[in-house]
């Protein structure tokens, strides 16, 4: 009976032992994902953010009132326009890698609130499209939690300079406006600003994704 | 300032045209107004706009821009580039991200109107919404339209013998995908010279693709396009041709090599058909049976002629009686026949040394009616038996053969001692296997020297013969003793249907036999002689019918009989309904030693008589009539009974009455 003890202890350190190395094989593996790979996955949510920001801003432009086209506020009064971004694409290509993850992350954390505030709004908007709008601000919601959470992943493997991050807070308050005009032109205002943010954010990715990639150039 | 001082310039020409132009009415121009702007790879972009009407005098317009952050207005850089109304802006002129103020102005000399402004940001330039006139601000989306996919190249390349179309391009050279500032996707599609259908495939970022499933010797016609990650498709690149080869002898070969194999299976499976047609058709087709009635001749039937087939089966076999085959009927009997006159006629059929035929058991016919006869069979097994059983039997048969000729004791005297002789000698032969010896009716005169054993024997046979071959007046002959000469003529006749036939015992018991005999034979050994082949069998017509009693048996071992008077002593009642014949024959022994016989009647039914056992030294007679319509029960001596059925009611004492082996 000794034996058969001992066989079996020596069994289960055995399947101990066994299950410890699988893990620190598994936790080797997923550290050894390429960080292309990750750009690319976070290029593609990216994508898919300002795809369906576009799609918010057509839909609602679809019956927006002509008065609001005239008292837009001017896309200067978007809460994020103090942060520095390059113009064209010289300066882009000039910026480095871990300064346009930052930005990129700096940009996308100055969301999370405005988009709770579209969100909460548009289950009231006085619009007749309301309920797809409301459908796309959750997606919307969605795909920026993961594609931040991908962004932090990658600032921790690109170096300390990427964990740098710009506040942009938001003041623009919990609520839109008091009347359907005011609402839907804030509404839409917004909206504005977060596609060009979102396009801002795309682009910085994949140049990113790009440089990273050297070996596959059919990424870029 | 500027706008001012050319405002001011207008109206003083038109005003100086006024006073001269009475006739023609000349005014400001119309309003113009953008119609798109356009950016292939978001580093620069085109405005175009859309003149109003000039109002009848030459009009400039210009374009002014201002940028998102700053009052500084700035026209437009180069208004040639993009061809009449356009404005290009180069890339030094370019920011995104940055919206773009821009207003169109048309002046001529009476002044000038100014268009709307348009916002615009080059990163998102779309379609221009250009709708309604009265709109101050307005969000165009200049479109990001890429230029089509430059040096698309088609080639043909092979993939183990099967062809297939590699095509390639390069994105629009303007555009910069190297850095990753612009993504741009590829469509192309392809299709047959002088077909409508265009067969898409979606490349994704990748610059080659691969089409396969090509049709031999086609051409094919082949297209591509781009679209930005956020932007619209761009136009077709220029179509590039590319001619298939012929390959279908490749085909043609597999089409051959399959037509082959498929034709040699064919051909292997029609062989083994063939081979098994046989049992095939057994099969699929199983052979309807065809009638099994003994006698007749299918021939006959197929020839079509109902009349012979009739007769065919009318003549031959049924009743059997002997002509076919003697060696069937093996019976071992006992005839007694007594013709009119009385005459006893006592004869054993069998001899079985002659008639010993090797048994035919298979051709035995019990349903002619003679099922009883198993002396058949008793006389197969005597064949092959030992000689105390034929001993045995020739004893019995001696005995039964006494039986009957004690019947006519008074002038049987002589046969008897003949029949003892007949007797005697066919025990001499006792090796041979025999049945029992004939046993002849006796006449005075035949002081029949022991014959020698088949003379004998051969008579017996002859007795058979004649027992059913001749009349019954005839049979009267038999106990002449013939000459040697009708001895030897009976013979045969009678060892064929010793062998064929089973013969009752005739037991015709008349008194006056032996005087009947005795003229008889005289008379009949002629009639005998003459009657040597008989032409067929014939059964022994219906006679009167006379019963012997078992009168004594001598120390001999004879049987002597008496006739006995008809219609009385039959003690159990025995009907004689008939005149007909009766052969009587010895069924067997009891074992008390008791003779059985049987008796029975040919061709009438007789009610059933009970048998009658006489005791008589052991020797007894038991005689029955059997209503036998035409049955012959066999009488069996000293053998095992066999379990030969009594078919048509008449009893077969064989089977009642086991018979003693002794």
């Amino acid at each position: 009976s000794l034996v058969f003890i001992k066989t079996t202890q020596s069994k289960l350190f055995l399947n101990q032992l066994i299950s410890l190395l699988f893990m620190l094989y598994m936790v080797a593996a997923c550290k050894a994902v390429p960080i292309s790979d990750l750009l690319d996955r976070a290029s593609q949510r990216s994508d898919r953010l300002h795809s369906l920001s576009t799609m918010l801003t057509r839909e609602l432009d679809s019956h927006f009132p002509p008065i609001g086209r005239m008292i837009m506020p001017r896309p200067a009064m978007c809460h994020t326009s103090s942060l520095q971004t390059p113009n064209d694409k010289e300066q882009a290509l000039q910026v480095s890698e871990s300064d346009l993850l930052s930005l990129a992350r700096s940009l996308l954390r100055a969301w999370v609130d405005p988009l709770l505030v579209l969100s909460s709004s548009a289950n009231t908007l006085p619009h007749p499209a309301q309920n797809s709008i409301s459908n796309k601000i959750q997606e919307l919601q969605e795909h920026s939690k993961n594609l931040g959470d991908g962004l932090n992943i990658l600032s921790g493997k690109m170096g300390p300079a990427a964990q740098t991050m710009s506040l942009l807070p938001y003041r623009g308050g919990n609520d839109l406006g008091q009347d359907k005009i005011s609402k839907l032109i804030n509404f839409q205002f917004l909206l504005s600003c977060f596609r060009r943010d979102s396009h801002k954010i795309d682009s910085f990715l994949k140049v990113l994704r790009c440089r990273a990639a050297k070996m596959q150039p059919e990424m870029c | 300032m500027m706008k001012k001082f050319r405002e001011v310039i207008l109206l003083l020409l038109l005003l100086s045209f006024v006073p001269h132009a009475e006739g023609t009415r000349y005014s400001l121009p119309g309003k113009p107004a953008l119609t798109r702007c356009r950016s292939p790879e978001k580093e620069t972009f085109t405005c175009w706009w859309e003149p109003g009407s000039d109002g009848g005098l030459p009009t400039t317009y210009a374009l002014y821009y201002r940028k998102e952050n700053s009052e500084t207005v700035y026209e437009c850089p180069d208004y040639h580039t993009a061809g009449k109304n356009s404005c290009f802006f180069n890339k030094n002129d370019t920011s995104i991200w940055v919206n773009y103020n821009i207003t169109v102005v048309a002046s001529n000399a009476l002044g000038s109107t100014f268009s709307d402004p348009v916002d615009i940001d080059v990163v998102y330039i779309g379609e221009g919404d250009v709708e309604g006139e009265v709109v101050l601000l307005l969000i165009i989306q200049p479109d990001v339209k890429p230029n089509p996919p430059e040096k698309v190249a088609v080639t043909v390349m092979e993939d183990k013998g099967w062809p297939f179309l590699r095509v390639s391009w390069e994105p629009p050279h303007k555009a910069d995908t190297r850095s990753g500032w612009i993504t741009l996707i590829y469509e192309l599609r392809v299709k047959l010279e002088g077909e409508n259908e265009w067969e898409m495939h979606l490349a994704g970022q990748q610059k080659m693709f691969n089409i396969f499933s090509l049709r031999s010797g086609g051409r094919y016609l082949v297209q591509v396009r781009c679209k930005p990650d956020h932007g619209f498709w761009s136009e077709w690149s220029s179509a590039s041709h590319i001619k298939v080869p012929d390959y279908f002898h490749r085909e043609r070969s597999v089409w051959i090599l399959i037509t082959v194999f498929f034709a040699f299976i064919f051909l292997i499976v029609s062989w083994c058909i063939h081979i098994n047609s046989h049992s095939l058709k057994h099969c699929i087709l199983p052979p309807v049976p065809g009638p099994k009635i003994r006698g007749f001749d299918k021939q006959l039937l197929k020839n079509g002629k109902s009349e012979d087939i009739f007769s065919a089966l009318v003549v031959s076999d049924f009743p059997p009686t002997s002509s076919s085959n003697y060696e069937d009927l093996l019976v071992e009997y006992l005839e007694v026949y007594i013709p009119e006159e009385q005459e006893l006629i006592l004869e054993e059929s069998k001899d079985l040394h002659d008639g010993c035929l090797k048994p035919k058991g298979s051709t035995f016919d019990s349903d002619s009616g003679r099922g009883s006869c198993d002396s058949h069979t008793l006389l197969m097994d005597k064949c092959g038996e030992a000689k105390d059983d034929g001993r045995q039997t020739d004893q019995d048969g001696s005995q039964t053969g006494s039986e009957a000729q004690r019947q006519q004791a008074a002038w049987e005297q002589e046969a008897l001692t003949y029949a003892h002789e007949d007797m005697i000698s066919p025990d001499m032969s006792s090796g041979r296997v025999k049945t029992w010896p004939s046993v002849f009716s006796p006449l005075p005169q035949y002081s029949l020297s022991p014959l020698s054993q088949p003379s004998s024997l051969e008579t017996a046979k002859q007795h058979c013969l004649s027992d059913s071959l001749f009349p019954p007046s005839s049979l009267s002959s038999y106990l002449t003793q013939p000459g040697q000469s009708t001895k030897e003529a009976l013979r045969s006749s009678c060892s064929d249907f010793c062998s064929s036939n089973k013969q009752p015992l005739l037991l015709h018991p008349q008194p006056d036999a032996r005087h009947q005999l005795q003229a008889r034979s005289d008379v009949s050994i002629s009639s005998i002689s003459h009657k040597e082949a008989p032409a067929g069998l014939q059964l022994p017509t219906v006679r009167s019918t006379e019963y012997v009693e078992v009168h004594t048996v001598n120390e001999e071992d004879m049987v002597l009989l008496h006739p006995v008077p008809v219609g009385h002593s039959h003690g159990k009642g025995c009907l004689q309904t008939h005149q007909g014949e009766d052969y009587s024959k010895v069924n067997g022994v009891d074992k008390n030693n008791v003779l059985l016989l049987q008796r029975e009647v040919m061709e009438e039914q007789v009610d059933m008589c009970p048998c009658e056992n006489k005791d008589a030294n052991g020797a007894t007679e038991s005689y029955c009539t059997s209503s036998a319509q035409k049955s012959i029960p066999c009488i069996h001596t000293a053998l095992p009974v066999q379990e030969e059925k009594a078919v048509n009611g008449y009893v077969d004492t064989a089977t009642m009455f086991p018979l003693p082996i002794h």
